[in-house]
């Protein structure tokens, strides 16, 4: 079957990619990971790789500069002809309609999505020798190691028999051909690739294939039994996790597997440090009460204690534009927008949705877009785009009962406000203890862009609009 | 009033008494800051042995090459190395002679014919060989002086030096600086012999016994076999009899007493540098001021220089590589 | 080309490099009236006098130090060991001092100095005269070692370790002492850390040491017979070691052969076959052989030496595992 290469999108901005050179000439074998174009961007050049095998044909000529998901070449059995439509493709629908959604990643590379309930492993049958080698192909051409005889050294899978099983099943499922791209938003949404329907060229899944799954898949949430179907958004009840039976092996895989590369290359790439500083919020709360009889009967969303945050962390971002950046190779890249992520809990993870604009937002429209965002994580409806654009974070245990933490900053931003519990205090006024209401806010943030006394200045200025929240609601 | 002692004229003793003081000063203050916790790794002091390696020195050029021990400062003070730059290696700081990458024991500067300390013992002396068939080879008549002490001379590579020294007629001065000590096992029970100088004949060169305590005496002797060598005559070996004042490492003994107080009693008594200057006094040669004055000066010259030291900066972690290899 | 010896391709480096640099000497034991004990001296007393050609006593740590001096004062001496065996004697003035002066002096000595040594089993010359220790040198920071496994690598390996300005070693392969092959006769240098692709193939790379390249050669030879294509390649040096040559090859032929004849056991194949799975793991179909001597020194008798060095037989066998297929 031949599949289709796309030009691949290799950063958050670019938007055409120049093909400056063909790596293989027409009509030569290639192998999954052999190198096959130097593509030019606007930041930096890379060299592709195939994804599959096939006898290459390219559609297009080096030197072409075209937009991402382009059409490009093809990868062909022996003797099969170039299917009709050769030629540059017209950019799928969805190029260039949303960001990626972990720009840090981009250069890693694939990853490799779980096999479909992931969170219940298969039965543990022995292990089945393979080389690395094989490991790595039948992880990209989606075969099922355990299912396969090994006829190498000492009986292991080794490449030639990966091959084999490739050849033998053209009828199966086939393997999902998707763009590194297509496989992280998939990872991101929860999906398997396997249950996608791909409308693209050649069999290949497109973004919008996946995000038209997310949306059937949220038509029928997969909620766990005994589960809340809708856990209330503005006080969350803590997460019923799928308890793992003891001895289970639970795979870093699926959105397992994402959070742990992104958490962990996250701490890897940045340097990364975090304030902490005590917030008074007798005022916020009292404005609460004031505004709640008021705001109801206007049919408003009251504003949780987070939501007054996420407004307030908003606001003092517009007069620190360093810590809503992005750091890229050598450069900052300062956004253009605010965009707040919330980042909610799971049965077994978390997605970050995110309120765009935050701070052009009042904060009655920030209260509904938060309560409908954290309903939806919830309860599986979240589309893609709402878990894009991010351009700084705010993360709340407080509901947990956490006073204090140190948040991990979301890959390709430079920093994450981390919000405890609201918790009784005692500030003295002359010799007489006054009870007062405090939490504690942790700001980490990246030392490449920001440094200590800027950073320390921001977290000051969110602390003092929460003293003051009349100017929350302006 | 007579202008020399002996056949030492007045300037060459006064040099003898600044590089004794020097190294001595030296010394004493590298010792304060490693009681005081303040510089990393070993250090061996040469208090008390000043009269050899300044006795030496002063017969030596610039172009002749010298090899020490572990026991080295006084051999680098003596020979005119830059006091900044060696307090700068002991604190282990970029601009100290080694760049922060060798420490007490391998304080070296080519420039001045110092081609390092040594922390093997023994290591040094095949070098001082090299150097003296370098210099042959090219036609030069410089010579090559390599330091070791009483244990060094049991070890096989002073043996094979010295042989092979004498096979290939090389200018080199042997100069075993007998402080009556391997480590902490004393003379008697390393080698049968009294005398190291006895082991010269072994080998077919001749060998010269000095008291290492007598500045005087020891550039005496000195100068007598460095001009020998520089004849053409072949090498030969100076034992000096000496003691060390501090411990083997550092400055205080810390563990089971291995010498007496009353030994070191002894030895301090005789202790060369203020012999200089009672003789130096005595025959009207110097006044107390003028010898005070040379004390101070160095004072200042030393604490200047570990000023130097202390605000030099450390070598950065990314240079980690750097002089492993020549590229 | 014209051919040469292995050892006259050596006398020839020597006689050139003496020729173009004054301050190239020569010292070791019998070198320059005896012309050294496999010949590989023979003429450079005749040629540069007994002021460049140096006999010495039997003093390995004395000469060897010597060489370390002259070479920090300005000589680029060529030290000769007779046997790499003798290694031991001498290695103070080897791994402490030259290896080290010019990092712990702070950059301002340099020692370029030559050591040559013969290793290397197979003349029944027993347990202390034919030993592979290349791994213990390797190990140390600032030496490079070489071993060349033809005549015409053995002149451009010396050629380039005289002119270096580190201290070198230079293993010549008693064995090998004898066999032809084309040199050039202009002087010309083999840059150290490049590794020598002799043989090109797809199956399966075999990365020899030494000797065993020829050993190699001649197992691919007998390999392609069955179909299978070997690729072949000669690390010429093992510090620096050109990692690069070797990874690209096993990413596209998926399967490596060490070979050397030196011990298997922490031999410089352990550290070839670990760079490979950590750079190349992922490209790997089959573990990475090191083919090696036994644990064991090495032994005199003719019948016990032929079964102690790895040769092709045993390259043969081994690539044959790796590539097997059961029931395929």
């Amino acid at each position: 079957m031949a599949v289709a290469v796309l030009l691949p999108k290799l950063g958050l901005t670019m938007e055409t990619g120049l093909i400056q050179e063909w790596l293989v000439e027409p009509g030569t074998p290639v192998k999954p990971g052999d190198l096959i174009m130097r593509l030019g961007t606007d930041k930096v050049d890379a060299d592709v790789e195939a994804e599959a095998a096939g006898i290459f044909h390219p559609a297009v000529a080096a030197g072409s500069d075209l937009p991402a998901g382009t059409l490009v070449g093809w990868l062909l059995e022996p003797g099969e002809p170039v299917p009709s439509g050769d030629g540059p493709a017209a950019p799928p629908a969805e190029t260039g309609a949303t960001a990626a959604a972990a720009p840090a990643e981009e250069a890693s590379g694939d990853i490799v999505v779980g096999e479909p309930g992931a969170l219940t492993p298969p039965p543990h049958t022995g292990r089945q020798f393979a080389s690395p080698l094989a490991r790595r192909l039948a992880g990209e051409r989606g075969i099922d190691i355990a299912t396969l005889k090994g006829t190498g050294p000492g009986g292991r899978v080794i490449k030639a028999d990966v091959l084999d099983a490739v050849a033998a099943k053209p009828s199966a499922p086939a393997p999902s051909v998707a763009s590194p791209l297509v496989r992280r938003a998939a990872a991101v949404a929860g999906i398997d690739l396997a249950t996608v329907t791909p409308s693209g060229p050649a069999g290949r899944i497109l973004r919008a294939d996946v995000a038209a799954a997310a949306a059937k898949a949220a038509a029928q949430p997969p909620v766990p039994s005994g589960a809340p179907a809708v856990a209330p958004a503005a006080v969350p009840a803590a997460v019923p996790a799928v308890a793992p039976a003891p001895g289970e092996v639970i795979p870093l895989s699926g959105m397992r597997g994402v959070i742990a590369s992104r958490m962990l290359a996250s701490l890897h790439e940045m340097a990364q440090l975090t304030l902490g500083t005590e917030a008074t919020m007798d005022a916020a709360v009292a404005l609460r009460a004031q505004i709640k009889e008021q705001w109801s009967a206007a049919g408003l969303p009251m504003p949780t204690i987070t939501d007054l945050i996420v407004r307030a962390a908003a606001l003092a971002l517009r007069d620190h534009p360093r810590l809503n950046a992005s750091v890229q190779g050598n450069e900052i890249h300062v956004q253009t927008e605010i965009n707040i992520g919330v980042a909610v809990a799971l049965a077994d993870g978390l997605v970050v949705p995110v309120v765009r604009n935050a701070d052009q937002l009042p904060v009655s429209a920030i209260a509904a877009q938060t309560r409908r965002l954290a309903q939806d994580a919830r309860t599986g409806h979240v589309k893609l785009p709402d878990l894009e654009g991010g351009t700084f974070t705010v993360s709340t245990l407080g509901s947990y009962g956490v006073d204090f933490f140190t948040p991990v900053i979301t890959p390709g931003q430079v920093a994450i406000l981390g919000v405890g519990r609201l918790r009784d205090s005692v500030r003295w006024e002359g010799s007489s203890p006054v009870r007062t209401q405090v939490l504690t806010l942790s700001l980490t943030f990246d030392h490449r862009a920001v440094d200590g006394a800027p950073a320390a200045d921001y977290l000051r200025s969110v602390v003092s609009r929460l003293a003051n929240p009349l100017s929350l609601l302006a | 009033m007579t202008d020399s002692i002996g056949t030492v004229p007045i300037a060459v003793l006064r040099d003898l008494h600044r590089r004794m003081v020097r190294i001595r000063l030296f010394e004493e203050e590298a010792g304060k800051l490693m009681e005081g916790g303040r510089l990393p790794g070993f250090l061996h002091l040469y208090v008390g042995q000043e009269a050899v390696g300044s006795g030496v020195m002063a017969t030596l050029r610039d172009d002749d090459v010298i090899t020490s021990t572990h026991r080295g400062h006084g051999h680098a003070v003596a020979k005119g190395a830059n006091l900044r730059y060696m307090y700068a290696e002991l604190f282990g700081k970029e601009t100290g002679y080694c760049k922060g990458r060798g420490g007490s024991m391998h304080i070296n500067d080519l420039s001045i014919g110092m081609l390092g300390a040594n922390g093997i013992v023994g290591g040094g002396i095949p070098h001082a060989v090299g150097a003296a068939f370098a210099a042959a080879y090219k036609g030069q008549d410089s010579v090559a002086v390599s330091f070791f002490g009483d244990g060094a001379s049991n070890i096989g590579a002073f043996h094979e030096s010295a042989n092979l020294a004498a096979v290939l007629h090389l200018p080199v001065i042997f100069v075993c600086e007998n402080n009556g000590y391997a480590e902490f096992t004393p003379q008697e029970r390393h080698m049968l012999l009294r005398d190291v100088a006895d082991r010269a004949a072994a080998y077919g060169m001749p060998s010269e016994i000095v008291d290492g305590m007598d500045v005087v005496a020891v550039y005496e002797m000195s100068k007598k076999l460095v001009e020998r060598a520089r004849a053409g005559e072949g090498p030969s070996l100076l034992e000096a009899k000496t003691y060390r004042y501090y411990d083997h490492q550092g400055v205080k003994g810390l563990r089971i007493p291995y010498r007496t107080q009353d030994e070191i009693d002894l030895w301090k008594e005789r202790d060369a540098i203020t012999a200089i200057e009672q003789r130096m006094t005595k025959a009207n040669l110097a006044g107390e001021m003028e010898l005070q004055k040379v004390w101070d000066e160095t004072r200042a010259e030393i604490v200047e220089a570990i000023r130097f030291a202390e605000q030099s900066p450390d070598p950065d972690p990314a240079d980690l590589l750097v002089n492993v290899y020549t590229v | 080309m014209r051919e040469l010896t292995y050892v006259k391709a050596f006398n020839e480096s020597l006689m050139q490099a003496m020729a173009e640099d004054e301050n190239v000497v020569v010292i070791g034991e019998d070198v320059a009236h005896y012309g050294g004990v496999f010949h590989a001296f023979d003429g450079l007393l005749k040629t540069y006098g007994e002021k460049r050609v140096i006999d010495t006593p039997i003093s390995e740590m004395g000469f060897l130090g010597m060489g370390v001096g002259a070479a920090a004062r300005g000589l680029r001496p060529v030290v000769d060991l007779m046997f790499f065996d003798f290694i031991g004697v001498c290695l103070d003035q080897l791994y402490n001092q030259a290896a080290k002066l010019k990092y712990m002096f702070g950059g301002d000595v340099t020692v370029p100095l030559t050591l040559t040594t013969a290793g290397g089993a197979g003349l029944s010359a027993g347990p202390q005269h034919s030993q592979s220790l290349e791994a213990w040198l390797a190990h140390v920071p600032g030496l490079k070692v070489a071993l060349p496994s033809s005549p015409h690598d053995v002149k451009g390996l010396m050629v380039a370790a005289i002119r270096d300005d580190n201290p070198t070693v230079v293993v010549l392969n008693k064995r090998m002492l004898g066999t032809k092959g084309p040199v050039p006769e202009e002087i010309y240098a083999i840059p150290f850390g490049q590794a020598e692709t002799v043989r090109s193939g797809n199956d399966v790379t075999v990365i020899g040491v030494g000797r065993m390249v020829n050993e190699a050669v001649v197992a691919a030879a007998e390999l392609a017979e069955s179909g299978i294509d070997v690729e072949v390649i000669d690390v010429r040096t093992v510090q620096p070691l050109d990692s690069n040559t070797i990874l690209d090859s096993v990413r596209r032929t998926n399967r490596a052969v060490v070979v050397h004849e030196a011990v298997t056991f922490a031999g410089i194949g352990a550290e070839i076959s670990s760079q490979i799975q950590e750079e190349a793991f992922d490209y790997l179909d089959a573990p990475v052989l090191r083919i090696g001597a036994p644990f064991s020194p090495v032994p005199f008798s003719p019948v016990l030496e032929r079964a102690y060095i790895p040769d092709s037989h045993r390259i043969v066998d081994g690539v044959r595992h790796l590539l097997e297929r059961q029931g395929a």
